[in-house]
């Protein structure tokens, strides 16, 4: 039900691994993390198990607090019927990297090998963010090739769309999220996976450039674009 | 001699070395770590809590001064807090012989509905590495459990920890719990996670917000030296 992609296609930026364990921008970590991150860089490809999967909806209904796509499912937020009000369709769509590094991540802090631990959950958030990149590149492929643009990502708990809505999402997914389960707490497991919607509209449209981070009032917030 | 092992374990704190095979900061460093010293000082008697402040706890301050100039980062961080952590359980039966109170016993808990565990396994190792005797009860524990815990084990602190909006609403359970079976006075309650805030921590009556581990050590702390 998900595709199963190569490891391969999934590049783990060794940059963006160190700015996830603390280090700022072209900060060096010592010799000793260094080729613990490399050592654990070069394993983890062989841990991570990349899968997606995404349906492409009809938008059918926008008012200020909900937007209704084809199947009657409602996303219920501001953002989210705004977003959608610009366009006809819909993709969602769900990825993991499989749950066997953040085994191996579990083990080791069971292990007392904390920085190890540390370092590769980092690797697998940064897996999972290429493969999200990686999926986006592919529906936005389709949507092109239908006269479609792509909005940027979205997930069940950013901005004002209450994570809850992880249910709506997999609703709508219709059983095509069979390697990931969704926990009564909206919780996904495998933890390195996302879930979202991505909205695509006929290509005059200003969708792509569609960010409601430019006028949000939390400036601090730690997902702001 | 005495003052050349407590020396060594000094700058093998700094350095983040658990055991005479790991690296350190600086490549060159060979010879026994952390555990193999703190071993050597327990064999030519130095008092357990000479140990703790002259080699652990005085290379922790100086691991923390070095994060605060950037010249360290969390991972170097947690490397030291590991290697202190790992000499204060080679230590801990030695103080309770002495007679020697601790900093006082620390449960930690990921609550009911949440399984992220990675952010409370660096506040228990900065906890740890702090001189904090550090229970960790694990992830995704149901709150009769938590306040079983407390009511039989007596600890000091408790650190609620969760990463959503969805599971951070059971950490006011929690404390809810903690009253209604009569002992939430008898522990502090230390709350913190992604989601959680300084406003969240008030309302659901918890004793501190942390941060993170380092706010949660600072915090404690303080407290201790009030």
């Amino acid at each position: 039900m998900m595709t199963t992609i190569s490891e391969t296609d999934i590049d783990i930026d060794r940059q963006i691994v160190c700015r996830y364990i603390g280090y700022s921008r072209d900060v060096e970590p010592s010799p000793r993390i260094a080729s613990l991150l490399d050592e654990y860089i070069e394993n983890a490809k062989h841990l991570i198990e990349p899968s997606y999967s995404y349906v492409i909806k009809n938008v059918h209904e926008v008012n200020d607090n909900c937007a209704t796509v084809e199947d009657s499912v409602c996303f219920e937020g501001k953002v989210i019927s705004k977003l959608l009000d610009r366009c006809d369709k819909v993709a969602i769509f769900v990825l993991t990297i499989g749950g066997r590094l953040e085994e191996i991540a579990a083990q080791l802090a069971d292990d007392n090998m904390i920085v190890e631990s540390y370092v590769l959950d980092a690797i697998g958030s940064s897996a999972v963010e290429n493969l999200a990149e990686f999926v986006q590149g592919i529906i936005g492929e389709t949507a092109y090739h239908r006269g479609f643009s792509i909005s940027r990502r979205f997930s069940p708990g950013y901005c004002d769309w209450d994570i809850s809505q992880q249910e709506k999402v997999f609703q709508a997914l219709d059983g095509h999220s069979s390697v990931v389960k969704l926990s009564p707490e909206h919780l996904m497991t495998p933890q390195k996976s996302i879930s979202g919607i991505i909205g695509m509209a006929p290509s005059q449209n200003d969708v792509a450039t569609y960010n409601p981070c430019k006028t949000c009032e939390k400036h601090n917030c730690v997902g702001r674009r | 001699m005495s003052e050349d092992i407590i020396s060594k374990l000094k700058e093998n704190v700094i350095q983040g070395r658990k055991t005479e095979d790991d690296e350190g900061i600086e490549e060159d460093l060979t010879g026994p770590g952390v555990i193999e010293l703190t071993q050597q000082a327990l064999d030519a008697n130095i008092p357990a809590n000479q140990i703790i402040m002259d080699g652990l706890t005085s290379g922790m301050e100086v691991v923390g001064e070095k994060f605060s100039t950037k010249e360290y980062y969390i991972p170097d961080m947690l490397a030291s807090a590991d290697a202190v952590g790992a000499a204060m359980d080679l230590l801990k039966p030695h103080l309770e012989k002495s007679g020697v109170a601790g900093k006082g016993k620390f449960a930690i808990v990921t609550v009911k509905g949440d399984i992220h565990d990675i952010g409370k396994n660096i506040v228990a190792i900065l906890l740890k590495g702090a001189g904090y005797d550090v229970y960790d009860l694990g992830i995704d524990i149901p709150t009769e459990k938590i306040v079983e815990y407390v009511k039989n084990e007596k600890p000091d602190y408790l650190g609620l920890s969760a990463l959503l909006t969805t599971t951070m609403v059971v950490m006011g359970d929690v404390i809810e719990a903690l009253k209604s079976a009569g002992i939430r006075d008898s522990v502090k309650v230390l709350v913190g996670g992604a989601a959680v805030s300084e406003e969240y921590a008030k309302e659901i009556g918890a004793d501190f917000y942390c941060l993170d581990g380092f706010d949660a050590v600072k915090k404690l702390d303080a407290l201790q030296a009030a």
